[in-house]
């Protein structure tokens, strides 16, 4: 099946934009697309074939150079402006993009794929509201917390969960977003262990912010520094540090507030 | 030491989270108890490091590259990508109570605890950081011995 530079650089874009959207490294995004293109005939690099492909992307966008041998190269700039974690359609993105290169479907058959990748079901508010409350909750064990400091490590986590339904709405940036997370569940840790109802607010909070860890930022950042992206992996490396910094702001300015009154 | 208390229990603990942590990532049902079986294995391989009596950084050294271990071999059996049980297996590992000592010193001011704390913090993120670094970089490295020999 042979498809167009125009329809190649439509479907590698798409393709492309979820996978970093979704939380895949950025090596894979770029290897998933130079492999898409070989099923249909165009290389990148310094292969000396006439039909060409060149990639670059990084965690904020995304860019594609398609050249199907005439004089006019079709490029196209994707902006990544908000990432959401979704392994579960990284993982079909990653089946489509193998069944592309063993299958080397038409467009039509790849935009219809896409689609259903798109409204594969997400886990939904009560349920997600109700994973909060557990890590909240069994990592305030985990430390060491009494049955009461994880009961409340649970509620807090939840008001955390509704918060940052509201503060995500304006689009904020990690540290923004990480800053308000801390700051509430510390002085709502604050205020229960001063009304007396626990004995000491540390294991509430340490549980409670562990919903707000970049996991996923510092595992990509190690993955990416190894495959030689070394730019993805300063950018998701400045993410994560400046998460963890924003937790330890939000949490230190709460409880300094509190320590005066 | 008990065992019950030192080990059973820290174990479940980091099951029940990293399955609660796989509802946040998207993660479909049927991977997540395997994901979850990665991260207990983590907590027991470091709490078995910590009673042998190793220096901390290498326990979580160790524990970090036998998750990224679990994870590549996982993800190879079901051909899903690395990162689904990678980032759950390391949940356990991350050093919450050092990142809050170091914050809560900062705040009473006490420079000298404070210095030790973030020392350990960061140390400990970098063991973390290096163990999922070596296996990735080995795995990659086997691959291309691999791909070229064929």
């Amino acid at each position: 099946m042979e498809i167009t530079a125009k329809e190649l650089l439509q479907i590698t874009s798409r393709i492309g934009s979820m996978l970093i959207e979704y939380g895949a490294e950025i090596y894979r995004v770029e290897d998933s697309i130079y492999r898409i293109a070989a099923a249909y005939g165009f290389y990148g690099g310094t292969s000396g074939k006439d039909k060409k492909i060149e990639v670059f992307a990084i965690p904020a966008s995304l860019i594609i150079t398609v050249n199907d041998g005439s004089e006019v190269p079709l490029t196209q700039t994707v902006r990544i402006s908000s990432r959401e974690t979704n392994l579960d359609r990284v993982d079909k993105l990653n089946n489509l993009s193998r069944f592309i290169c063993v299958e080397k479907p038409d467009t039509a058959t790849i935009n219809k794929h896409i689609s259903e990748i798109c409204e594969r079901k997400i886990y939904n508010y009560p349920v997600r509201l109700i994973s909060y409350a557990v890590v909240g909750a069994t990592f305030a064990l985990f430390f060491g917390g009494t049955p009461f400091d994880a009961l409340f490590a649970g509620l807090i986590s939840m008001i955390v969960f509704a918060v940052s339904i509201f503060v995500n709405k304006v689009k904020p940036s990690v540290f923004f977003q990480s800053v308000i997370g801390s700051v509430v569940i510390a002085s709502i840790a604050v205020i229960v262990s001063k009304a007396g109802l626990t004995g000491s607010f540390d294991k509430i909070i340490i549980g409670a912010s562990m919903n707000l860890v970049p996991g996923i930022t510092l595992t990509n950042c190690m993955r990416d520094f190894i495959a030689g992206d070394f730019l993805a992996g300063m950018y998701t490396l400045t993410e994560a540090i400046l998460t963890a910094v924003g937790m330890a702001v939000g949490a230190a300015s709460a409880i300094a507030v509190f320590n005066m009154i | 030491m008990d065992i019950m208390k030192d080990m059973a229990l820290p174990c479940i603990y980091s099951l029940i989270a990293s399955i609660a942590f796989g509802v946040q990532f998207n993660i479909r049902f049927r991977h997540m108890l395997a994901a979850g079986i990665g991260a207990m294995l983590t907590q027991l391989i470091f709490t078995g490091f910590e009673i042998s009596g190793m220096g901390q950084m290498i326990c979580y050294f160790f524990s970090a590259a036998a998750v990224s271990v679990y994870a590549e071999l996982m993800a190879r059996r079901v051909h899903v990508p690395v990162n689904m049980y990678l980032v759950v297996g390391i949940i356990p590992l991350v050093p919450g109570g050092y990142m809050y000592n170091t914050m809560i010193t900062l705040v009473s001011g006490d420079v000298e605890s404070f210095s030790h704390q973030f020392a350990a913090s960061v140390g400990i993120a970098g063991s973390i950081a290096m163990g999922i670094f070596a296996v990735s970089a080995i795995v990659r490295l086997l691959r291309i011995i691999t791909r070229q020999s064929i």
